[in-house]
């Protein structure tokens, strides 16, 4: 796989791709699956990118665009942060700040029968997973993960959830962990989720922490790690 | 149906509980105090008669225009000042296109009655024939991001696009004197307007009946406070305009305690706005030999139509 990255035009990995490039043909890596993240699509052999940004590739053999945006586009597996709208007899009406209105099954809870359907207020905040995302329909979430599990999703309570740009959502989610957070984590306990569709919820035992975590997130998108930590370091002096 | 609801902006029941009970120990969101009003970033672009504001997140663009018309029939003497909004739904999902909404009205209301009420710009001098021609100045004031507290950032948009703007010198001529003749910027030099003061817009948030009070609300503040109160003053402590609306009932010691908070702010922010108007004359008078020459004629044709 390695060797056919250099030569094939996977080569196109962590460099900056505009919507219409041809970014890998699959012609000639057969054997392989592959799955497509955000801003692929696929054209028989040709996968294409559909919007402007960076093509990143995990290992095994995951492939998604990169960019930063205001408004998020629903893709499969991606983990989101959605608001309760309206309740319906077979789907809560989640606004996931995307272009349309997220389908959350009644029945998708861990152990959901018709008998328990939980119910939540307008304004919910929860935390929920994309399973289709497909075009032209409603994308349809789940809180429970590909193996029917809880698994942390569901309902947020408490803590204060703001938003930002999809880009910042994801290096808060990378790994090693983003210098902000690490350089909070170490002074401060706080609670944290972060969805891909560019929300962050925020919990700790004083409203002071919590405005503290939500601003150095909020102020560290355009800065570079050792000016994260220094900002860091200045919004903690300023609350002892 | 659906479309409606995607467009309508919402807060989380977990951010409306936060926010209430964080302002009970007198913590914001941004991390302000209750009484600290935001930064605000003055823009004076190059041309005469517009600005830009911001103020957090919030940006409104002020643009004043000017027309000779026929002043109203009970008024030979006086110019004509009108306010228009333009609320666009690239800064807000919820403003509709096309028809203006409530707070669109509410916003053009209030700047209006603080510029006219207090009769912040001498209209009698821009009457140039009584009866027949006087200059009716137009702001435009468009909303380019919601980020709360839209009518101080207008306000200021409108009053620092006042400051700056320039209409061209007219004269009467012709045999009988009747005719006016409007010189060209590059002949004659454009004068300003007259404005005697700046009364400066500055709202307040309140939050139910734990009698908490704060200034300059954002956007989700406002989404959670009771009632709001706008008062405009100036920096003399000169009371313009109060408006009061939503629903939470206030105590005259309440705003007494408002006014007197509006006046050290209203002093602040009128240095500002000064200061913005001070460089942008000081690197006009700078640019003025090389000056375009139809620059501001053919910037008050295209507005009109």
């Amino acid at each position: 796989m390695e060797n056919k990255q250099s030569s094939s035009p996977a080569s196109f990995v962590d460099s900056t791709v505009v919507p219409g490039d041809v970014v890998l043909d699959l012609s000639s890596m057969t054997n392989q699956t592959i799955k497509l993240g955000g801003g692929l699509r696929q054209d028989c052999d040709a996968i294409s990118a559909m919007k402007a940004g960076t093509l990143r590739f995990s290992k095994p053999n995951k492939y998604w665009i990169e960019s930063s945006q205001k408004r998020y586009v629903p893709c499969v597996e991606d983990t989101i942060l959605g608001i309760v709208v309206d309740s319906k007899a077979d789907n809560f009406l989640i606004d996931i700040k995307g272009p349309a209105m997220g389908f959350l099954p009644v029945l998708a809870f861990e152990g959901g029968t018709r008998r328990n359907i939980p119910k939540f207020e307008v304004g919910t905040l929860l935390y929920l997973r994309v399973v289709k995302a497909n075009f032209g329909m409603n994308p349809e979430l789940s809180c429970t993960d590909a193996s029917g599990k809880a698994a942390e999703f569901g309902p947020l309570k408490d803590g204060y959830m703001f938003e930002t740009s999809t880009g910042l959502s994801r290096k808060l989610l990378s790994s090693p962990a983003c210098p902000v957070l690490e350089a909070l984590g170490k002074k401060l306990s706080f609670e944290i989720a972060v969805g891909l569709n560019g929300r962050v919820w925020v919990n700790a035992a004083s409203p002071d922490t919590i405005v503290v975590v939500a601003n150095a997130i909020m102020k560290s998108e355009c800065l570079s790690e050792a000016q994260q930590i220094i900002m860091v370091d200045h919004l903690l002096k300023n609350i002892q | 149906m659906e479309g409606r609801l995607a467009n309508s902006w919402r807060l989380t029941l977990n951010d409306k509980n936060f926010i209430k009970t964080a302002l009970l120990s007198e913590i914001r969101i941004d991390g302000r105090k209750p009484f600290e009003y935001l930064l605000i970033i003055m823009v004076i672009y190059r041309e005469d008669g517009s600005s830009e504001v911001q103020l957090g997140q919030t940006r409104v663009m002020g643009m004043v225009t000017a027309q000779l018309v026929q002043p109203y029939r009970d008024r030979p003497k006086e110019g004509i000042l009108s306010i228009f909004t333009e609320f666009s739904p690239m800064a807000d999902p919820s403003f509709e296109p096309g028809r203006p909404g409530e707070l669109a009205v509410e916003l053009g209301r209030i700047v209006d009655r603080g510029l006219r009420e207090s009769r912040a710009v001498d209209t009698e001098s821009l009457c140039i024939l009584a009866g027949k021609f006087v200059w009716a100045i137009r702001i435009d004031l468009h909303i380019l991001d919601n980020g709360g507290n839209l009518v101080d950032a207008a306000n200021i948009a409108a009053l620092a696009a006042l400051l700056t703007f320039r209409r061209p010198e007219c004269s009467l001529g012709g045999e009988d004197g009747q005719e006016v003749i409007v010189h060209p910027p590059e002949i004659r030099e454009p004068l300003p307007l007259t404005v005697h003061h700046l009364p400066i817009a500055i709202s307040f948030g309140f939050f139910s009946n734990e009698s908490i009070l704060v200034i300059d609300p954002t956007h989700n503040e406002e989404a959670v406070m009771g009632g709001r109160m706008t008062t405009t003053v100036n920096a003399n402590g000169d009371i313009c305009a109060i408006q009061k609306s939503g629903g939470e009932g206030v105590p005259r010691r309440v705003i007494m305690q408002c006014l007197q908070l509006a006046t050290s702010k209203a002093a602040s922010i009128t240095k500002q706005i000064k200061d913005a108007v001070e460089v942008f004359n000081t690197e006009r008078a700078l640019r003025k030999i090389k000056r375009h020459p139809t620059s501001t004629g053919d910037d008050v044709r295209e507005k009109q139509n």
